[in-house]
């Protein structure tokens, strides 16, 4: 049985990285070719989506294949939107330069943080990375030029010219956050992928095995901690883009999201990640149709998508604890063991 | 090859979920402009109804609401109805950034109207690009005086008088009156507060203890230092610029203290029936406190606008208890039917714009200083009246009922004037 | 010199809040190992209940009675209901370890959105039942006063209670022992899965006071009683989760630092200094002040 896993993974692993990077343009040029055909209104949620999808990657990263918890991405989050704004307030370098601002400032802070995070587990690093992304943001009312509960300005301006009159706010919002969150899955499924992904996983499973086999858990930890948190950067700062860099755009309930995002879509698969950024958009938008019906009460549209969303979280977490596709997945595998063993 | 197929399955499938979420809606043909049909003509605004905020200012939009209903009762502008949704931004600048996006985006309004707050507007004005896209944001709820420049904001009308205004005419009055006296100042730690800031400095008043707060924080433990350091300097005079729930946090927690300066109260932070509704204070406390407004008193019954607005409040707003908030919600909201009206037969918002440029500055309204409306000139009202409160928490002016001090928001001077105020329409709509 | 007792005064009681909440995270991770991050939000629901019914009889103690014997159901329910359930399906595979949290989390997420439902997010005030008028000594006016004095009296009132329940009842003693070691516990006749469901009754229970103490005079939301969550956790974590003593005495410790941060440098770095005490024990201290040493793994 073994072997025939075996056998099976080296022909999987026939030349994966560029199917996978097609995989990735052909996703992307049909999203953006998308963005032409349908209302600003779903081009600008098309972004939030992609938004949603990369911070939610960063926490499977984390979660799914390291067994870390963060309660605490919305900080990390603030730090890459405060990172990319700063840097383009000050400096005003090409674009792209202050989203790897973004990306390499909240990687310090996550290394700094998985640091003292790789000692601790399970509760203890949810609560310290809660109170991490409760307290953070106050930061930006101590010091002036981080301009305090109203925040900073990232303005990525207008599309460039060359892109005609039609092309709108939205759109070009779009066209960023969808690039930046493909190109960032792309790499992180390599990782995953990677030796390194296998140690992870491997140490999430039996750290005293893989510490055993000579794995070093702890760095690892912190690698991943660290890879995780610029990723979550660059969310935050696409997310600074579309609304604001300030204290109250990175709230505990952007984390509370991020985590309910990324449970639905099953913690151990990165796929599912554009699935739970769609799953956060929506529902607060059948909600809203459900809250009509009821004479639109603000306590309704207020409350109903989180009562719908955390529901959704405690039966997942309940019922199928490794998220529906993973379960689905696991479901396959089952029965093509089982076929397998008939066949023998 | 095949099989790594079937492994994508997922991937593809969360794809093609993705794509159709998208692909939902196409977008419509449009006709008339944005938000306008033949029988209805759609806006919106963004204000706290919850939050730190919420106390106090969640009675305005509600308040604009029934005057439009009023409006729509009365057949409506120019023969349609005025269709008013209100989004609850909970005072937060990034949450009026996304109920804006889904005021243009999805409710597709034609304009905004009476947005709260100034870094709520600053925010939205710069992300959402309100000035490029073409989409009127009329008559804010703010005062900050940086709103009246028209090359950065030119869809965005303000109608409060400025808050460098208020701290101009408030700090002459301070020097003439409590010259000598230690004074103290609380203030809202943002473009809010420093709007004031400026107009202090202009006024050439200096105070002994500075305390800026972080809007967000005003609650009974951040006041109760503010008053234990107030109390420690000695101050004798307390000038709290900030929101009305921090008015009332300080307000409160003082009482309970013992502590009884001299209170002065900015014009936005000033609504007696909030204070007391917030706290345990009995509303004879007030009594002395001094404060301004440019719009009369909301328990004036005697004046036709107040009495007019008392009217609209009982039927079409669940006879709510009307004050300051209200007042400032249905003065607002007749601003705003009187430019529709005037926007033509055929409103775009171009010609929205166009009509109060034109003819802003002649419209009637409750507040007592002139309007400053003009093709170059995007002041609103320019002045206040100062009172004090009396034992039933009413604010009596402190001269002949109709002075106002009126300056403007550079280091022009401050004129004592008498008001001129237009008189109130037929029945209180647009002409 | 007065201004210093008045901070510490003035700490004590806010302190003595947090020790609670502390107390309540205390008992559930003795009892289940997990950290119940619904815990504010089950005080949450048993505030409004408390908030709605002084509004209806004007009874501050009958709503006290029922918020705490409410807050003590829920948390059994929780327990019977929902964790049993979760340690039944998710005892193993990747998430196990993280899925406490997230169930707790959920939980959180749904007794907020059912607040917000049938109270509205819109701040309701909690009226003080005694004065909030500061003791007056001579001429001056302290800002400590009768509120902080029931604040005070009440919670220690409770932790006696606690104290004697747990040293001095055959409950107490089978809780403690289901605490130290749940396999002799069993082995002696304990029935373990019991002790579980009382530890999130006290919890439930001690967590409702805390509630109830911190809501008067300010406005109460769904949301309010986040920040007592946080402040509770890193309590517990000075106290070392595992010691009752040591959550009581965590609470006090942070009450009172926290107030003089408040007065002295501000409300702004309230969170930081809290974040900073949290990591520094967790790296420095792992055990906490009052742990046994080895304890942090879980």
């Amino acid at each position: 049985m073994l072997k025939q896993k075996r056998d099976k993974s080296s022909k999987r692993e026939h030349n994966p990285y560029r199917r996978r990077l097609l995989f990735f343009i052909l996703l992307g040029w049909g999203l953006l070719l998308l963005g032409d055909r349908v209302s600003e209104l779903r081009v600008y949620q098309g972004a939030l989506i992609a938004i949603y999808a990369l911070a939610i990657g960063s926490l499977i990263l984390l979660t799914g294949y390291s067994g870390q918890l963060s309660l605490g991405q919305g900080a990390f989050m603030a730090i890459g939107a405060y990172a990319a704004a700063l840097t383009q307030i000050y400096l005003q370098p090409p674009l792209i330069v202050t989203f790897i601002a973004a990306v390499v400032v909240a990687a310090l802070f996550g290394a700094i943080i998985g640091g003292g995070a790789a000692r601790l587990s399970g509760p203890y690093l949810a609560g310290t990375t809660l109170a991490l992304a409760l307290g953070l943001p106050t930061l930006a009312n101590l010091f002036s030029f981080l301009g305090g509960e109203t925040g900073l300005y990232f303005d990525v301006g207008i599309a460039p010219e060359r892109f005609g009159a039609e092309f709108t706010l939205y759109k070009w919002f779009f066209w960023i956050a969808a690039l930046a969150t493909l190109i960032m899955l792309f790499f992180i499924q390599n990782i995953l992928k990677s030796r390194y992904g296998r140690a992870w996983k491997a140490g999430r499973s039996n750290p005293a095995a893989a510490q055993l086999v000579g794995l070093q858990v702890g760095r690892r930890k912190v690698l991943a901690f660290t890879i995780s948190a610029g990723v979550a950067g660059l969310a935050g700062a696409l997310l600074g883009m579309v609304s604001l860099v300030a204290p109250s755009t990175f709230t505990l309930s952007l984390s509370f999201a991020i985590i309910t995002g990324a449970v639905l879509a099953g913690l151990t698969s990165l796929t599912g990640s554009i699935l739970g950024g769609l799953v956060l958009v929506v529902i607060p938008e059948i909600a809203e149709m459900v809250s009509g019906n009821f004479g639109e009460s603000e306590a309704v549209t207020a409350n109903f998508p989180g009562l719908i969303t955390s529901l959704l979280l405690i039966l997942t977490v309940l019922f199928t604890p490794n998220g529906p596709a993973e379960q689905w997945h696991h479901h396959k595998e089952k029965k093509k063991q089982k076929a397998l063993e008939k066949a023998h | 090859m095949i099989g790594s197929f079937r492994k994508k399955g997922l991937v593809a499938a969360s794809a093609i979920v993705a794509i159709a979420g998208l692909a939902l809606a196409a977008v419509p043909a449009q006709a008339r402009e944005v938000g306008v049909t033949a029988t209805s003509i759609k806006i919106g605004t963004t204000v706290p109804l919850t939050g730190i905020a919420g106390p106090g200012y969640a009675k305005v939009a509600p308040a604009m609401k029934a005057y439009f209903d009023y409006v729509n009762a009365n057949g409506g502008i120019n023969g349609r109805k005025i269709e008013f949704i209100i989004k609850d931004d909970r005072y937060l600048p990034p949450v009026s950034v996304e109920k804006t996006n889904e005021l243009i985006l999805k409710d597709k309004v034609f304009a905004i109207v009476g947005a709260l707050g100034t870094a709520n507007n600053l925010a939205v004005n710069s992300r959402v690009r309100l000035g490029s896209r073409g989409v009127p944001s009329l008559f804010v709820n703010t005062g900050f005086s940086g709103f009246a420049d028209k090359k950065k904001f030119p869809t965005l009308f303000p109608l409060f008088s400025s808050y460098r205004m208020e701290a101009k005419i408030m700090g002459q009055y301070i020097k003439e009156n409590f010259a000598g006296k230690k004074i103290g100042l609380i203030y809202q730690n943002d473009d809010f507060g420093a709007d004031a800031l400026k107009g202090f400095e202009s006024a050439g008043v200096k105070f002994d203890v500075s305390l800026p707060y972080v809007s967000g924080t005003q609650g009974a433990a951040t006041a109760t230092t503010w008053i234990q350091k107030m109390a420690a300097a000695k101050v004798e005079v307390v000038y709290i610029f900030g929101v009305t729930t921090a008015t009332a946090a300080a307000v409160g927690v003082a009482a309970a203290a013992g502590y009884k300066p001299q209170w002065i109260f900015g014009s936005v932070g000033a609504d007696a029936t909030t204070i007391v509704g917030q706290t345990t204070v009995p509303v004879a406390l007030l009594n002395g406190a001094l404060s301004m407004s440019f719009m009369p008193d909301a328990a004036d019954t005697t004046d036709e606008y107040v009495k007019f607005f008392r009217e609209v409040n009982t039927t079409y707003n669940n006879n709510a208890t009307f004050d300051n908030n209200i007042m400032a919600g249905m003065n607002g909201a007749m601003m705003v039917a009187q430019a529709l009206k005037a926007a033509g037969a055929n409103p775009t918002r171009k010609s929205l714009i166009a009509a109060i440029e034109s003819k802003g500055s002649t419209w009637a309204s409750a507040g007592y200083p002139p309007i400053g409306f003009s093709s170059t000139s995007r002041v609103g009202y320019t002045g206040f009246w100062i009172g004090k409160y009396n034992l039933t928490g009413s604010l009596i002016p402190v001269e002949a009922k109709g002075t106002i001090f009126t300056t403007d928001s550079g280091n022009g001077p401050v004129v004592k004037t008498t008001s001129k105020r237009p008189a109130l329409p037929a029945k209180g709509l647009p002409n | 010199m007065q201004q210093v007792i008045n901070v510490f005064l003035i700490g004590i009681s806010i302190g003595s809040i947090y020790a609670l909440m502390s107390l309540a995270l205390v008992l559930v991770w003795r009892s289940t190992r997990v950290v119940n991050f619904a815990q504010a939000g089950q005080a949450i629901v048993t505030t409004y209940i408390a908030w709605e019914v002084v509004n209806r009889s004007g009874s501050f103690l009958m709503a006290f009675i029922l918020a705490v014997a409410i807050g003590g159901l829920i948390g059994g329910l929780v327990e019977s209901g929902m964790m049993r359930t979760l340690f039944k399906h998710a005892s193993d595979g990747p998430v196990a370890a993280v899925a406490p949290v997230i169930a707790t989390l959920g939980l959180l997420g749904v007794i907020r959105a059912l607040v917000g439902l049938i109270w509205t997010n819109e701040g309701k005030r909690f009226e003080s039942p005694v004065s909030t008028a500061g003791f007056v000594i001579g001429d001056t006016t302290l800002p400590f006063s009768r509120l902080n004095l029931l604040i005070i009296f009440t919670a220690a009132f409770v932790m006696i209670v606690f104290s004697i329940v747990f040293q001095r009842t055959n409950l107490g003693l089978a809780l403690r022992a289901a605490a130290y070691n749940p396999e002799i516990a069993r082995l002696s006749g304990v029935k373990v899965s019991m002790t579980r469901t009382i530890g999130w009754v006290f919890a439930g229970a001690a967590g409702a006071v805390a509630g109830i103490l911190l809501s008067p005079n300010d406005s109460l939301t769904p949301y309010s009683l986040d920040v007592l969550f946080v402040f509770g956790f890193v309590a517990a974590v000075i106290g070392g989760l595992e010691s009752l003593v040591g959550a009581v005495v965590g609470g006090l410790v942070l009450g009172v630092g926290l107030s003089f941060i408040t007065f002295y440098l501000g409300t702004s770095l309230v969170f930081p200094t809290a974040f900073i005490v949290l990591v520094v024990v967790l790296l420095v201290r792992p055990s906490g002040l009052f742990g046994v040493k080895g304890a942090r793994s879980a």
